[in-house]
C-alpha cells in the first residue's frame, strides 16, 4: 500500500529523474491568434543575443509536434479555433498552454462573433503573462515560472502603493 | 560599433544574465498602476474607470477591483491621477492561477 508520504517521495524522485532525461531543455511552438504582432516581435527578441533563451534551455519550434509548450498570443478569432485545438491535439504529452499578453488574457477584445476574447476560452491555459506587450523579460519570467525554475511572484503582489512618490498633488 | 557588441564579443553573446540578475532596462519597462487607497474616492474610482480603455478596473462598492491580466499599461489612469495611481515598476507578473491576478484595492480616501 502506498502512503501519501511515499507517493510524495515516488513523484520527487520521478520528476528528477525526468529533469535529469530530458536536460531541463524545453521546446516552444508559438501560436498567434489574431495578435497585432507586436508580442511576436518581443518573443522573438527572446532569441536575440541580449536576451538569448537558449542558454536557459528553451527553444523554439516550427511543429507543433516537437513542442512542449505552446505559447499562444491573441485574443483566439473564431476562425482561428480548429488551427488551434489541432496544434494542441498534436502536441505530445506532457504538454503546457502559456497565454501571454493582455489580448489572450481578455484585455481588449469583447467575445463576440469574430473573437473568443480570450485563449483560455478555447485551450487549458496553465500559465498566464501580462503585458501589452510583455516584455521579454516578462516572458523569460513567465517561460522559468512555467517550468517550475521561478517562483511567481503575484500572489503576494497587493499594487498597493505606500509612502510619498512624486507625483504626490494633494 | 555600439558597446554591447564589443562586450558580448568579448565575454560570449549573453549580455544579460536576467533572471539569475536583474536587468538594467527593467527600469524603463511601462508597468501597471499600484494604488494608494487613502488618496482614492468613489468619484475618482469612477472616473480611472472612465479613463481606462479596457476592463481592467471595476468597482464592487467601497473596493477598486484590478485585474491585473487585462491592464496594458496605458498609463491613463495615473495621469488622470498621479496622485492616486503610479507605475508600479512590477513586470514579472506571471502567473499560475488566474484568480492571483486579480486584486482587491480598499477605497479609503474621504468623498469630497
Amino acid at each position: 500500500m502506498i502512503t501519501g508520504q511515499d507517493e510524495a517521495e515516488a513523484a520527487r524522485q520521478l520528476r528528477e529523474k525526468i529533469a535529469a532525461q530530458f536536460g531541463r531543455s524545453l521546446h516552444i511552438r508559438t501560436l498567434d491568434t489574431g495578435s497585432c504582432a507586436v508580442c511576436e516581435q518581443e518573443i522573438r527578441l527572446l532569441s536575440a543575443p541580449h536576451y538569448d533563451l537558449h542558454r536557459l534551455g528553451f527553444f523554439f519550434t516550427p511543429a507543433p509536434r516537437h513542442a512542449d509548450l505552446l505559447l499562444v498570443t491573441g485574443p483566439m478569432v473564431r476562425a482561428f479555433e480548429v488551427a488551434a485545438r489541432k496544434a494542441y491535439e498534436a502536441m505530445p504529452g506532457p504538454k503546457m498552454v502559456v497565454a501571454t499578453g493582455a489580448c489572450a488574457l481578455g484585455g481588449v477584445y469583447r467575445p463576440d462573433p469574430f473573437v473568443h476574447g480570450q485563449v483560455g476560452a478555447v485551450l487549458p491555459v496553465d500559465v498566464w503573462i501580462p503585458g501589452c506587450p510583455p516584455s521579454p523579460l516578462a516572458l523569460l519570467h513567465g517561460l522559468s515560472v512555467a517550468v517550475g525554475r521561478l517562483a511567481e511572484k503575484t500572489p503576494g503582489l497587493t499594487l498597493i502603493a505606500d509612502g510619498q512618490s512624486p507625483g504626490d498633488g494633494t | 560599433m555600439p558597446l554591447w557588441f564589443a562586450r558580448g564579443l568579448r565575454r560570449g553573446v549573453v549580455t544579460t544574465r536576467y533572471p539569475a540578475r536583474p536587468d538594467a532596462s527593467a527600469a524603463s519597462l511601462p508597468t501597471p498602476p499600484s494604488f494608494r487607497p487613502e488618496k482614492l474616492t468613489r468619484d475618482l474610482v469612477d472616473l480611472m474607470i472612465a479613463v481606462c480603455p479596457g476592463p481592467a478596473l471595476r468597482r464592487a462598492d467601497d473596493a477598486l477591483i484590478f485585474d491585473v491580466g487585462t491592464c496594458t499599461a496605458c498609463g491613463r489612469c495615473a495621469r488622470a491621477a498621479p496622485y492616486a495611481a503610479t507605475p508600479s515598476g512590477e513586470f514579472e507578473l506571471a502567473a499560475t492561477n488566474r484568480a492571483a491576478l486579480v486584486k482587491t484595492i480598499p477605497i479609503l480616501g474621504e468623498q469630497r
